[in-house]
């Protein structure tokens, strides 16, 4: 037995490959949604929430979409519980890609695009997609020229209006109009925090991998950022308090499977280390 | 000669923005209340440095293409992952240069196919790739041959599970404090970000040291 348990120390990689390919299949063959316990959403999510909430009339949130395919698993789901928020609260928002990836403005107008016609919610008057701002290697200089005129920075929208014909537009010049700023993509950078809420003082949210989140907790717990989303469980929790379960809700059954899968992994290589050392020791 | 040039542009450079970081806005009125002169061409330098950072983008296609122009010429392995290059972005760049010209609709076909078909699908599989990696790096990775491995498993299986639904359904039957949840935000809200900290603190003293180098010209020989 316990010889046949060290082979679990090497097992061909193939194997492994093989059930988590079966593992990630299930949620789609049996199709399950994973219910979300009836626990309090991390407080990184509800900050967000809130802060959303409370945007006045008179100003909007600024989307930092900075995503693409390499991305989409978590970061759409991210956008779009957070347009649904917008839409459904009629907070108006801007969308802007900033550096990362010239694509990132039609992924993004995908998602915002469905959403916003479903809530009812014009082109122009309650959103506006500003596209990709080319940050070419100093992206700290356009957020910096975006905070101060956003006219001058980006003349033209995603669909190359002038940006000054486009009603939403009159009222937001500069960061002032902007209640929060939220980046989402799959890491976003700090700059937006040192040069949005340090210099302009305008909250700043991030919705980034959740791979790449433990490195933003630092700036959670300084109050620098005013809240986060962490991957598809930050959106399915973001969907919870919203009571608008979408894509978070539905994909947080893969990341589950997934996880189980590492889980079952390190179990196996744990367990043929320790078998392995007991028969050594046996023999020896 | 074109050494020193490079350093006094990049001086040049370094000074104009720590001074106009460190002046204040405007001068004390004994001296006239001057605004600060390096803010009002700060635009302009900022704009400047947009330009030439784009200029830096090129640097990547050129030395892509003299690799693989020497694969090819040299009759190397991997020629047809070379050929796969030059061809599509040969393609790519015809596509988007066409764009304003009497083939408009094919060049918006082919860019169609390339950015909006084949360059996500590419994306989306090769992202993918991943979770089969990262499954195949826990099992030969976590390991716990000390006591400092250990803990590592342990807060990794701590944050796995609690950053899921399942960790949840598991423990929240528990009190608040003993929830797999409420465990996993610990770690990371207070060991992680002492961390995350000590590890930054160090990379900006880093950071600081290398760029007051490159600013003052030490060792620019090396």
């Amino acid at each position: 037995m316990i010889r046949w348990l060290a082979r679990l120390r090497s097992i061909d990689r193939r194997w492994l490959y093989l059930a988590t390919a079966i593992a990630l299949a299930i949620p789609f063959i049996v199709g399950g949604r994973i219910p979300m316990p009836p626990t309090e959403p991390f407080m990184v999510t509800r900050r967000l929430y809130e802060a959303i909430e409370s945007c006045p009339p008179n100003k909007v949130v600024l989307i930092d979409s900075s995503w693409d395919m390499g991305s989409e698993a978590e970061n759409c789901a991210q956008l779009e519980c957070v347009v649904r928020h917008l839409c459904r609260r009629r907070v108006r928002f801007v969308v802007v890609s900033v550096g990362v990836t010239q694509l990132g403005p039609e992924f993004a107008q995908r998602v915002i695009k469905k959403i916003a016609k479903e809530a009812g919610c014009t082109y122009g008057t309650d959103w506006v997609n500003l596209g990709f701002v080319q940050a070419g290697s100093d992206i700290k200089v356009v957020i910096e020229n975006l905070c101060r005129d956003i006219h001058a920075t980006r003349p033209i929208d995603v669909e190359e209006t002038p940006v000054a014909k486009l009603d939403l537009m009159r009222e937001v010049r500069s960061i002032r109009d902007v209640h929060l700023v939220l980046s989402i993509t799959y890491s976003p950078t700090p700059d937006w925090i040192s040069l949005v809420k340090g210099q302009f003082g305008t909250p700043v949210a991030f919705g980034c991998m959740t791979i790449m989140s433990p490195y933003y907790h630092t700036f959670i717990e300084s109050g620098q950022l005013c809240g986060m989303l962490i991957g598809n469980w930050g959106a399915a929790e973001y969907e919870g308090l919203t009571r608008q379960p979408g894509k978070g809700t539905e994909l947080i059954a893969f990341a589950t499977y997934g996880n189980c899968m590492i889980l079952a992994a390190i179990l196996l290589g744990n367990l043929g280390l320790w078998a392995a050392r007991r028969s050594r020791r046996q023999a020896g | 000669m074109r050494r020193q040039v490079v350093w006094l542009i990049t001086f040049a450079g370094g000074l104009y923005f720590l001074l106009e970081f460190l002046l204040p806005a405007n001068a004390p009125a004994w001296l006239g209340g001057f605004g600060n002169p390096f803010t009002a061409c700060r635009g302009a330098v900022s704009n400047f440095l947009i330009v030439v950072g784009t200029m830096a983008f090129l640097l990547g296609p050129i030395n892509l293409v003299r690799s693989h122009v020497q694969t090819l010429r040299r009759r190397q392995k991997g020629r047809l992952e070379s050929v796969a290059f030059l061809l599509f972005l040969g393609v790519g760049f015809l596509a988007m240069a066409l764009q304003d010209t009497s083939a408009k609709q094919v060049a918006e076909r082919v860019r169609k196919v390339l950015f909006d078909g084949l360059l996500p699908a590419f994306g989306n599989s090769s992202m993918a790739l991943l979770a089969f990696y990262l499954v195949s790096a826990a099992y030969r990775a976590f390991r716990v041959n000390s006591l400092d491995s250990g803990l590592m498993m342990g807060s990794a299986v701590i944050i796995l599970l609690g950053q899921v639904p399942l960790g949840d359904w598991i423990t929240y039957a528990l009190p608040d404090a003993l929830q797999l949840r409420s465990i996993a935000q610990w770690i990371l809200l207070v060991p992680n970000t002492a961390v995350q900290r000590a590890v930054l603190i160090g990379a900006c003293g880093g950071a600081f040291a290398a760029g007051m180098r490159q600013w003052l010209g030490i060792g620019r020989r090396e």
